[in-house]
């Protein structure tokens, strides 16, 4: 009887577990051995495949546009990473200090998070137009006009300062949750000792804050290499394809130049390029914390 | 002193958030401003109703009909949202609860899986939706979300926490094991189900590069690709533009208000 029951529940699970693998096979296993096939194939979608083996990584490494493409994603990580940390670091050390309206503060930077990528695309777009709202203001109190997207390095800034703006409220509260774990007997402890406040900040706050930062880091490292709809809506890749990024590239060799392998090979290149910062970035940065 | 820095900061922050509610506050006032007071005043001379109406009709004779796109990313969101909570939800009780052989393998494999980035698999992925004949249907944007692997591995995490008395006592009642998930399981667990819930929403709403790609039939796009291949090519319309973009962003911050306090959780749990 015991047996039996055993029996039936592995038969349970292996159903419920199989009807997964299944699911997965089609629409993740599939395309997965398909994207490495495509790789190292010539096609048009229509015409006959031709296996090509590396031809399409070979030639991504003299392809002009592709080194303009991975200069851009670290221009681009260049403003957006200590811009986003710094803030964060900024919002979440404020949020610590403050007892009331703390929710509000949270949500106030958090909605941003929630917004469409589609529409705040267009919103800022609009913002910032050289006839918009934010142009009226800098022309009516210091007589300039900004070309927020239409000059080259501010374009790649503008792009960076929208991403920092949706991304603050949810970085922050990661850093925040990390402050909380935090005990204050630490720093009690270190006044004792007569610890001065950067003391307090340098020994005690930023080490152990470390594991909230290396993820902040991981997060903003891979949100870079997926970045598609802001360019794409507001800039086009443009001025000077300045703004050209990955998933753009990505998109276009697919479905516009049709051409699927080298998409491919691409998009392998990129997750590899993407795997490697986070991987040194966790090496230069992450410390080992103990909180006893 | 230490009185004028805590009220520097309260001010710094009130400011701040302003600053970030802005966006959002500017496309509300504005898309209920005649279309020559957009740009210029912040406050219109009057509010109308105009842009709205707009979309509604006159949108339809520019072959961009925003309420089938509405309509269009509800279905497709509440069938993705729901078929990621019961798969979830099943799989997850599956990998927690049902003992069998090769559970823990299948279990490592979907932490193996969240490893590699969504776009990797756009281009075959279109292959194969495209050899299934399903281009240009709202099915081949359900499809490929119908299942997550993230959703799996937060439910099996949180079923394997709830204390086994629970289970016994209820098998000892005779319930089986749909019961157990829905009234013992999902009850103790509601804050994961909220998370993943609200995410998948979220993520699904919001996505715009795969109906980009699958979808380029009008009467078939979701909202997001609707508005945003109406701002290319009617761009000027702003007050329609705007329109859209609240219909757009509204479903998704009140979803985002009701919700609230599990999106906070999940922000904290994604740290463990």
């Amino acid at each position: 009887m015991k047996r039996r029951l055993k029996t039936l529940e592995a038969l349970k699970g292996w159903s419920l577990s199989g009807g997964y693998l299944l699911y997965t096979a089609i629409f993740w296993g599939y395309p997965f051995v398909w994207l490495i096939v495509l790789a190292m194939s010539k096609w048009n979608f229509l015409t006959p495949r031709r296996f090509i083996w590396f031809d399409n990584f070979i030639k991504l490494f003299q392809d002009e546009l592709f080194w303009r493409v991975f200069i851009n994603t670290f221009n681009f990580m260049l403003y957006f990473i200590p811009m986003v940390i710094g803030l964060s670091l900024l919002f979440a050390l404020g949020l610590k200090r403050v007892k009331l309206f703390r929710t509000f503060f949270i949500l106030a930077f958090l909605v941003a998070n929630v917004s469409s990528g589609v529409a705040y695309s267009i919103i800022f777009q609009k913002l910032f137009a050289i006839n918009g709202p934010l142009n009226d203001l800098t022309r009516a109190i210091f007589g300039v006009t900004i070309p927020w997207f239409s000059s080259p390095q501010l374009a790649t800034l503008s792009i960076a300062m929208m991403v920092t703006w949706k991304f603050i409220g949810y970085y922050g509260l990661i850093i925040f949750s990390g402050l909380q774990a935090i005990p204050d007997t630490l720093y009690e402890a270190a006044e004792i000792d007569g610890a001065g406040r950067w003391t307090k900040f340098f020994r005690i706050t930023v080490p152990l804050l470390n594991p909230s930062i290396v993820m902040v880091l991981v997060l903003s490292l891979t949100l870079t290499f997926g970045i598609f709809t802001e360019p794409f809506l507001i800039t086009g890749g443009g001025p000077m394809r300045t703004t050209y990024t990955f998933q753009m590239l990505i998109y276009t060799t697919a479905f516009q130049k049709i051409n699927p392998g080298y998409a491919s090979s691409l998009a392998i290149v990129v997750a590899l390029l993407s795997f490697g910062c986070v991987i040194l970035t966790r090496k230069l940065v992450e410390r080992e914390v103990e909180l006893a | 002193m230490r009185k004028f820095w805590t009220v520097t900061l309260y001010v710094v922050l009130f400011i701040a958030s302003v600053l970030w509610i802005y966006p959002y506050i500017w496309m509300v006032v504005a898309s209920f401003k005649p279309a020559n007071e957009i740009y210029g005043q912040f406050l219109p001379s009057r509010f109308t109703l105009e842009h709205y109406r707009f979309i509604l009709e006159a949108a339809d004779q520019m072959d961009r009909s925003f309420m089938l796109a509405l309509g269009n990313s509800i279905f497709i969101s509440v069938i993705v949202t729901a078929g990621v909570l019961v798969t979830s939800a099943l799989v997850g009780f599956s990998l927690s609860r049902l003992a069998f052989k090769g559970r823990n393998l299948i279990f490592n494999f979907i932490i193996f899986q969240m490893i590699f980035p969504g776009f990797m698999f756009i281009v075959p992925l279109y292959v194969l939706i495209r050899n299934l004949g399903l281009i240009d249907t709202r099915t081949a944007v359900i499809l490929p979300s119908l299942v997550s692997a993230w959703g799996v591995f937060m439910f099996t995490q949180s079923f394997r926490a709830v204390p086994n008395e629970y289970l016994e006592a209820a098998k000892m009642d005779g319930a089986n094991d749909i019961w157990i998930i829905r009234k013992v399981l999902v009850p103790l667990t509601s804050s994961t189900a909220s998370i993943v819930g609200l995410f998948t929403f979220i993520g699904i709403w919001d996505n715009f590069m795969w109906p980009l790609i699958v979808v380029r039939d009008y009467t078939k796009m979701p909202l997001s690709v609707l508005l945003a291949s109406f701002n290319m090519q009617y761009g000027s319309y702003l007050g329609p533009v705007l329109a859209g973009s609240v219909l757009q962003t509204m479903p998704m911050v009140v979803i985002f208000l009701i919700l609230r306090k599990y999106f906070l959780q999940g922000i904290s749990m994604s740290l463990k």
